[in-house]
């Protein structure tokens, strides 16, 4: 099940010299991470949301949606994005609800962040662009937005890459404890439990953000620019509810929006992922230790291939682009 | 007003074990409790912390002993051989409830009056009986300085470096921290020691000696109930409703006082003492120990005692 990532890097390699998306790829080898923002953002109204997004690509290439995670922003695939469009994907790269320019379009609708909704909002975006198939790519929530698509409407999907494999929670579990070296670093999902965690998220979103940056991150060398370029989309007016109540909900206390109910009782069993899956763990996360994939092989019930990239932490594909997007192409040409 | 005291000279840790134990009923409880020095000699109550256990006094107690103190060191409610007399009572850990255990302590002793001396819950503990019951006390030497809770402002966050030292405090909120605890209390506790002690190298040994204290069948009761009581999550007992509406006050603490940080303190870092002046109406001194952690008597036990030493001569 195990691969290496250096075989990733090969099968890209071989398959843009060969010609396949007819465009090469010159950007293996050292890279430096861009400074670039992804603009412009384009807006479309998608089920309960106005979601903001980045688009690259010809508009009639396979589709990539990248789905980014907590508490980053789309630019988590600045350098992914790229890599993508020149192999000729047409790449989304939607702000997740409570993030960035993403809106709620309705002020009663409750600002709730559980699994179940944030997946649901993938199969929103994909309707409201008339995009039948994609290949669903994230990390962290965006890796759990796609597999909550993946496992319940898989004819949407083409492929999945997630970062730390099967991330659909088991709310029954919720209180069953993990060894403590592990609860430490969940300090914030407990911290946020208290209101005290809500108004400290409040006040000091990017100090919190920082810190978990960079103890998911020990190896990650971003600077004040990259980290302010993403921290803004914090700033979102829904970012505190959607963040405390995603927190919340996963630990089973905060009600669910009843708008979700069915999908969240479907997740609660816990569904398989039958479409092909490369899962991809960074060999220094600090708050998910890499694995060999062998401990969630059941909920794949198609071809999957797990990857420990070396030197990444939790953020892979801002950490280690060639290695995410190499794992999203082979998923796209199938 | 602060101080600093001279670097530590290199001491070598005592291995011995603080024995044999003394029992006592005293109020709700039936105390374990070690005891050194002359009977007749003035009294100072040594008061743990968590999750530590008395050998954080291993070897300030003998130093006091040979000096002339009583030294008296309680295991707290739900720590070491101290038992709840009635099954019934609530398995409290807030406050008012170890401040009111220390005095029914020298009441069961027939001490009429002591230097009160702790850290953690122990100076948490010293702290409520010198502020409420100052008759009863000669002088109090707390590290951290004051800290009795106020829990009407439990729910203002701190800088989020601090809270994440408090990782603990929010995991136990849950149901399944207090599982966590209960299946994994070793592990938390070295955890705790490691982080909160950063420059403390203690062993295997020392370690072990005191964390058979948490096999204590009302810890997890107790330990739980304490974190959730401090941020307003859990009632209190209502046999310490009137202690503790007193202690929302945030009384000040008019004894003479000796409050020590160390330097290395992982959990509340070394102030000033400034923050905590006005709290402190009596003579106090504050003082900064090099090196020193969360664990001030075991780690810096010459200066811990000194402190002591200084209000029993006063």
């Amino acid at each position: 099940m195990s691969d290496s990532i250096d075989r990733g890097r090969r099968l890209l390699l071989g398959a843009a010299l060969s010609g396949i998306a007819g465009r090469t790829f010159a950007q293996a080898e050292p890279l430096v991470p861009s400074s670039r923002r992804m603009e412009t953002l384009k807006h479309v109204d998608a089920g309960v949301l106005n979601i903001a997004y980045y688009e690259e690509g010809p508009a009639d290439g396979p589709v990539a949606i990248l789905l980014h995670g907590f508490p980053y922003d789309i630019h988590s695939y600045v350098d992914v994005a790229p890599q993508m469009a020149a192999q000729g994907c047409r790449v989304i790269v939607p702000y997740l609800r409570g993030f960035g320019a993403t809106r709620f379009r309705d002020s009663a609708t409750l600002r709730s962040g559980e699994q179940a909704a944030i997946g649901a909002d993938v199969i929103a975006l994909m309707d409201a662009l008339g995009i039948r198939r994609a290949v669903l790519a994230g990390h962290n929530w965006g890796g759990r937005a796609a597999c909550v698509a993946a496992a319940l409407w898989p004819e949407r999907c083409r492929g999945m890459v997630t970062v730390n494999s099967y991330l659909i929670q088991d709310l029954s579990r919720a209180m069953v404890p993990l060894s403590p070296r592990y609860e430490v670093a969940l300090w914030y999902e407990y911290y946020f439990q208290l209101e005290r965690g809500r108004a400290g998220l409040a006040a000091n979103r990017r100090e919190i953000a920082r810190l978990l940056w960079e103890e998911w991150s020990p190896q990650w060398d971003f600077n004040d620019t990259t980290f302010d370029r993403s921290a803004a989309a914090h700033d979102n007016p829904d970012y505190v509810d959607v963040v405390i109540h995603s927190y919340r909900h996963r630990f089973g206390l905060a009600a669910g929006d009843l708008c979700y109910a069915e999908p969240q009782r479907r997740l609660a069993s816990l569904p398989p992922i039958s479409v092909p899956s490369v899962t991809l763990d960074g060999d220094k996360d600090g708050v998910l230790p890499a694995g060999d994939g062998s401990a969630s092989a059941s909920k794949f019930t198609g071809r999957r291939i797990h990857r420990v990239v070396p030197g990444a932490g939790h953020n892979v594909p801002q950490e280690a682009p060639e290695a995410f997007a190499a794992a999203v192409m082979e998923l796209v040409r199938g | 007003m602060t101080e600093k005291t001279a670097a530590a000279a290199p001491h070598a840790p005592s291995s011995k074990r603080l024995e044999p134990l003394r029992q006592v009923d005293a109020g709700v409880l039936s105390i374990a409790y070690y005891e050194a020095g002359p009977a007749d000699g003035p009294a100072v109550m040594l008061m743990h912390g968590f999750p530590y256990d008395i050998h954080s006094y291993v070897d300030v107690a003998p130093q006091l002993a040979a000096q002339g103190c009583r030294v008296i060191v309680p295991y707290l409610r739900g720590y070491g051989r101290t038992r709840f007399r009635d099954s019934a009572t609530p398995r409290s850990g807030e406050q008012a409830a170890i401040g009111a255990d220390m005095m029914a302590l020298m009441d069961a002793l027939g001490i009429r009056r002591a230097v009160f001396a702790g850290y953690d819950w122990g100076g948490r503990a010293a702290c409520v009986g010198a502020a409420l019951w100052p008759e009863r006390c000669i002088g109090l030497v707390c590290v951290n300085s004051y800290l009795i809770q106020d829990i009407a402002n439990a729910m203002a966050p701190l800088r989020p470096k601090r809270e994440v030292a408090l990782w603990y405090q929010y995991y136990f909120q849950l149901e399944r921290g207090r599982a966590g605890l209960a299946a994994n209390r070793r592990e938390i506790a070295r955890i705790l020691w490691t982080e909160w002690s950063p420059n403390w190298p203690f062993d295997d040994a020392c370690f072990e000696r005191t964390v058979v204290a948490h096999d204590n069948p009302d810890y997890v009761d107790v330990v739980i109930h304490s974190y959730r009581h401090r941020f307003g999550l859990a009632d209190g007992d209502p046999h310490y409703a009137d202690i503790q509406r007193r202690l929302a006050a945030l009384p000040p603490i008019t004894v003479p006082t000796i409050t020590l940080d160390g330097a290395g303190d992982g959990v509340a870092p070394a102030t000033d003492g400034t923050a905590s002046a006005a709290k402190f109406t009596g003579r106090r001194v504050h003082r900064v120990v090099p090196r020193a952690g969360h664990n001030l008597p075991q780690e810096a036990p010459e200066a811990f005692a000194a402190a002591v030493m200084e209000l029993i001569k006063a």
